[in-house]
């Protein structure tokens, strides 16, 4: 139980940080964005390859920070895998949605991600082989933190939650306390006045994509670090993000990050009681169950 | 003029895709050419071997002659685990290509359909390697299959059983199980649970693991609460290495049976053999005959590397056997007539032949003579029963630096005795 | 040459079939603006029923009652049009993004259910025991497959005609000007929440026609049937034909399968080997690129909607 608890809030983490991406790109834009879960693989794979390139320039930049398998090089990979997967995400509303957006519907839209979705992910596929690939290839054992009641907790597992709270935080300031925050507030509440008032609303997009996309790119390193990369790995996580944004309600940061946890314990608490075959079907139903009591998720708005 | 173009294609495509030295002259020695369909998933990782395998027997049969003095044609086509596209192309090799033997498919899900849609309507034989589900049984129970069908793939019940017995030697009293939530796991899930339970070992959990799962965290939990003593998995390399890598983090047992599908070199280097010291295999397996081991020494000069993979050995022998039961049958055979002379090429009573060109030559002048032949092949002697069923002899495997290796050789009758035992 | 011919029947039984789905999804989106992301399950239901219901009694799970085959048709068609009052019910008053990806959890939970139920479905083996109607008649062979597929083409024609007649009809402009503009409909007393209800069923009960018909040609389905690659190809079906046009749906469908099957035969004929290895993935970019550039440079589809009655306000028209 308590085990289940922990470890729903440790894989919650991740799911959080895509969430909080996709929830401010659906506010702001409009449309259910089914090729967000795939910026969570470019970003993974794009800190792949340098965290190989780093390696094989500075060995000592291999070496783990135990206890964490998290090395040096891959903290850098990091930053240049999270503007990779930011630009990435301003190129595809360039020559895709944005094109789409001012052709049609919001709704047209949702079915242009499905496609985004697929050829990136077959892209990604041909690139990098189907096989899983790892950061780093030892296994990084358990502590156990209590005999009774069972405890287990991966030690980079706890750094990923650190992290995303650290990520969180400041995301928070930032939409707070700078004008900057009060200018993306304004265009996600109403682009037109907001453009009326002087915020230039394309920089406000880009902008937006280029945060969606660098938690996206942390999001997936993330989970790449504490289970496995692969090409699918987008469209596996694709349904319990959402699930995690809706939840949360749409447009609201903090509801994301509390859907994402929220996803993570029910699905884990879950397999006491149905078996784990069903266990695809979970976000799901914490989906359905949280919109017929709020149609609007836990935090969001009314919205027209 | 456009048969010996195509002929031609498929031999330069052959020489591009495995990297052979070209035989030309020999290749277009034969007059004629019988095309064979595929019906395969070569767009999924570990579908692309068991493709190759069985184009490599075309290519030894072509070099001795071919089939009743024909240049053998394989046409390939992919069914990306899609039973529509499969059905969909299986029905063009039919009636299009007209060939009267069809190979495939891996999915059940695929297999299935094909069956029910294109070959047993359109009297084609149907020979798939890979296809486990034990639904192909009661359809030929039935008599829906008109003797049609056949797999080279020995159900799950030998691989449950030998996992059962490695349980059972090694002397496990509780024993977690976690398997792939498709047709083969669902059926060697349930199979070796209950073989487990009959020989008195505790089975703590039968865990589901479904494919695209981000984590698979929770599932791995549910199975260690248990605190079995031993884990068997029945998994394939993708999801196997991700629940096992969890698994071990969580302070689960080293004591790990594994399913032939985990002999697998991503498995070995993504776990590390450091926590594989404990783990054994289960696998089908050749009889110890010279012509294995000849089998296996081809194989390795072919691709430079064993057949290790889910469906290598069994995609070979489908292969093969079809061949042989259409040279059985003359030239110009159907599908139904080439079906009834598979008994004749798979007999216990007939003079035994090996599993490469000169096998099949020799089976050429038997069967010229009017005689049988007892197929030796890659997973054994191939028989099949009523339904178009095999039983096979059996290993025990554990990894070593390198690859794998082999412990233990489980002769026919043991297997066949332990399974009867556990009815 | 009769092979061609054979095979050709067999092309257009499967593309007929998918036409029909693609048809319910046209009333759902084309013409009433409802984002179902669930194909799969309303499809499947209608399989799966209509094979449990005709099927022969089997020991391993539930079904096999044995009906005349219409009855077990007809049953498919309800159980589909029953899931989609269940789910219409619980998703429809949501937004249209939200009620894209609840549909889509939905065909994730139907195929779910159908993977591990096995007492009800088989699970992942699938469902047997079901026999083709009329079989002891027809044989197995061509003969019946052109009387399956004459069968296939009356109901694809039945369900394009009461389509069109629904199109022109006030039901029709009612289901547009909801699409259109919501608030309005209201405004003039109509009940949008209803309507829409009633056109997501039966948009639904087609699709599981479809499924009843595709269960019925392979005489089985597994949980592979039903997998989120079906709605996807059915959507592909209907964008690149062009939603709001029922001419249009029933071409997306001949073109989009037919482009995915010539694909693979073209690719087995002159792709070198080693290429075959990466068509499965070179196959989906290309189907990825068709979408997205048709939503680019032809989002209205190959046959336009052609607007029967007065176009609504639309601000920029």
């Amino acid at each position: 139980m308590i085990q289940s608890l922990a470890d729903g809030i440790l894989v919650g983490a991740v799911l959080s940080l895509g969430a909080i991406g996709l929830t401010m790109v659906m506010h702001m834009l409009r449309f259910a964005n089914f090729a967000h879960a795939e910026l969570l693989t470019i970003g993974a794979y794009a800190a792949l390859v340098f965290d190989r390139v780093f390696q094989g320039v500075n060995a000592t930049l291999g070496a783990k920070l135990a206890p964490l398998t998290l090395t040096g090089s891959l903290v850098v990979a990091m930053a240049i895998a999270m503007a990779i997967t930011g630009a990435s995400a301003v190129l595809i509303d360039r020559f895709v949605f944005r094109r789409v957006r001012e052709k049609g519907g919001e709704l047209s839209m949702v079915f242009a991600s499905f496609g985004v979705a697929l050829i990136v992910r077959n892209v990604i596929g041909l690139i990098f082989g189907l096989h899983t690939e790892l950061y780093s290839k030892g296994i990084a054992f358990a502590v156990v933190v209590s005999r009774d009641p069972l405890l287990l907790i991966k030690p980079d597992q706890v750094f990923v939650l650190a992290a995303t709270l650290v990520i969180m935080l400041v995301l928070h300031l930032v939409l707070s306390r700078t004008t900057l925050g009060y200018a993306l507030r304004a265009v996600a509440e109403n682009p037109s006045l907001a453009q009326v008032n002087g915020i230039p609303l394309k920089r406000m997009i880009v902008l937006i994509w280029v945060i969606g996309g660098g938690l996206a790119a942390t999001a997936g390193i993330f989970y790449g670090l504490t289970n496995h990369l692969s090409p699918v790995m987008g469209r596996d996580l694709v349904l319990p993000i959402f699930a995690a944004a809706i939840v949360g309600g749409i447009g609201s940061i903090y509801g994301a990050a509390l859907g994402g946890m929220i996803v993570g314990i029910a699905s884990s608490l879950a397999l006491l009681i149905l078996p784990s075959g069903y266990s695809p079907s979970v976000p799901f139903l914490i989906i359905l169950a949280v919109l017929l009591v709020r149609p609007n998720g836990l935090f969001g708005e009314v919205r027209a | 003029m456009t048969m010996k173009r195509s002929v031609h294609t498929a031999g330069l495509g052959l020489v591009l895709g495995l990297g052979l030295v070209p035989v030309a002259g020999e290749a277009m020695a034969q007059s004629c050419t019988q095309k064979i369909g595929a019906v395969l998933p070569i767009s999924v990782d570990w579908g692309r071997p068991i493709a190759e395998t069985a184009k490599f027997v075309v290519e030894q049969v072509n070099s001795v002659g071919g089939v009743a003095g024909c240049n053998i044609e394989l046409v390939l086509r992919d069914d990306q685990t899609d039973p529509k596209v499969g059905v969909d192309a299986a029905k063009a090799l039919v009636d299009i290509d007209q060939v009267p033997v069809l190979l495939g498919s891996v999915s059940s899900g695929v297999s299935m359909p094909i069956l029910t849609s294109v070959t047993v309507p359109g009297k084609v034989m149907q020979m798939s390697c890979c296809s486990s589900s034990t639904a192909f049984t009661k359809l030929a129970e039935q008599g829906k299959t008109d003797g049609l069908w056949f797999r080279t793939f020995a159900t799950s019940r030998v691989q449950a059983a030998v996992g059962a017995m490695v349980a059972r030697d090694k002397g496990y009293k509780s024993v977690a199980i976690l398997y792939k939530n498709d047709d083969w796991g669902q059926d060697i899930g349930k199979i070796v649970a209950a073989n487990l339970e009959k020989l008195g070992i505790k089975v703590t959990a039968q865990v589901a693991l479904n494919d695209a799962q981000p984590s698979y965290r929770a599932e791995v939990a549910e199975a260690l609460a248990g605190q079995p003593e031993a884990v068997y998995l029945a998994l394939y390399p993708t999801e196997g290495t991700a629940a096992v890598r969890e698994w071990l983090s969580l302070g689960g047992t080293q004591n790990m049976i594994m399913a032939n599908s985990l002999k697998s070199d991503d498995f070995r280097k993504n776990v590390g053999i450091e926590y594989l010291g404990n783990a054994v295999g289960t696998d089908t397996s050749s009889p110890r005959t010279p012509s294995a081991e000849a089998f296996v020494k081809r194989y390795v000069e072919k691709f430079g590397g064993q057949p290790n993979g889910p469906g290598l050995a069994n995609s070979y022998d489908a292969t093969m056997i079809a061949l042989l039961a259409m040279q059985a049958a003359g030239k110009d055979a159907k599908g139904p007539q080439i079906a009834a002379m598979v008994a004749k090429v798979t007999d216990p009573k007939g003079t035994p032949v090996t599993a490469d060109a000169a096998g099949f030559a020799e089976a050429t002048k038997i069967l010229a003579g009017g005689g049988t032949v007892l197929y030796q092949g890659a997973t054994g002697n191939v028989k099949f029963d009523a339904n178009g069923d095999v039983s096979a002899p059996a290993v025990v495997w554990s990894f070593t630096n390198e690859g794998t290796k082999e412990d233990t050789y489980i002769p026919l009758e043991e297997v066949d005795a332990f399974v009867a035992s556990m009815k | 040459m009769i092979g061609i011919l054979s095979y050709l029947v067999f092309f257009a039984t499967l593309a007929s079939i998918l036409a029909i789905a693609v048809l319910g999804l046209n009333l759902q989106w084309g013409n009433t603006g409802l984002f179902n992301g669930g194909v799969a399950a309303f499809f499947g239901a209608g399989a799966y029923v209509t094979l449990i219901l005709g099927g022969q009694p089997q020991d391993e799970h539930l079904g096999g009652f044995a009906l005349p085959y219409l009855v077990a048709l007809a049953g498919g068609i309800a159980a589909a049009a029953l899931l989609a009052w269940i789910v219409g019910r619980l998703t429809l008053k949501l937004r249209h993004d939200y009620l894209a990806i609840a549909t889509f959890g939905v065909a994730v939970a139907f195929e779910n259910v159908m993977r591990n139920a096995l007492w009800l479905t088989g699970g992942a083996q699938g469902l047997r025991g079901f026999e083709r109607p009329m079989r002891d008649l027809l044989g197995d062979g061509l003969n019946y497959n052109s009387v399956f597929l004459a069968f296939v083409l009356v109901l694809l024609l039945l369900v394009y005609g009461v389509l069109q007649r629904l199109a022109g009809s006030p039901f029709g402009r009612l289901l547009r000007a909801i699409r259109e503009d919501e608030d309005a409909a209201r405004s003039l007393g109509k009940m949008p929440a209803r309507i829409r209800l009633t056109a997501f069923v039966t948009g639904s009960a087609i699709m599981g026609l479809a499924g009843g018909l595709y269960g019925t040609f392979y005489a089985f389905v597994s949980p592979q049937d039903v997998l989120p690659t079906l709605t996807f190809q059915i959507w592909a079906m209907l964008i690149v034909g062009g939603a709001g046009n029922n001419r249009g749906a029933i071409a997306g469908a001949f073109l989009i399968w037919g482009a995915w099957t010539a694909s693979g035969w073209a690719l087995s004929r002159f792709a070198p080997v080693e290429a075959q290895l990466y068509t499965g993935s070179i196959q989906f970019i290309l189907i990825g690129l068709v979408i997205v550039g048709m939503l680019l440079w032809r989002p209205q589809g190959l046959f336009p909607e052609r607007l029967v009655v007065s176009q609504s306000g639309k601000p920029g028209h």
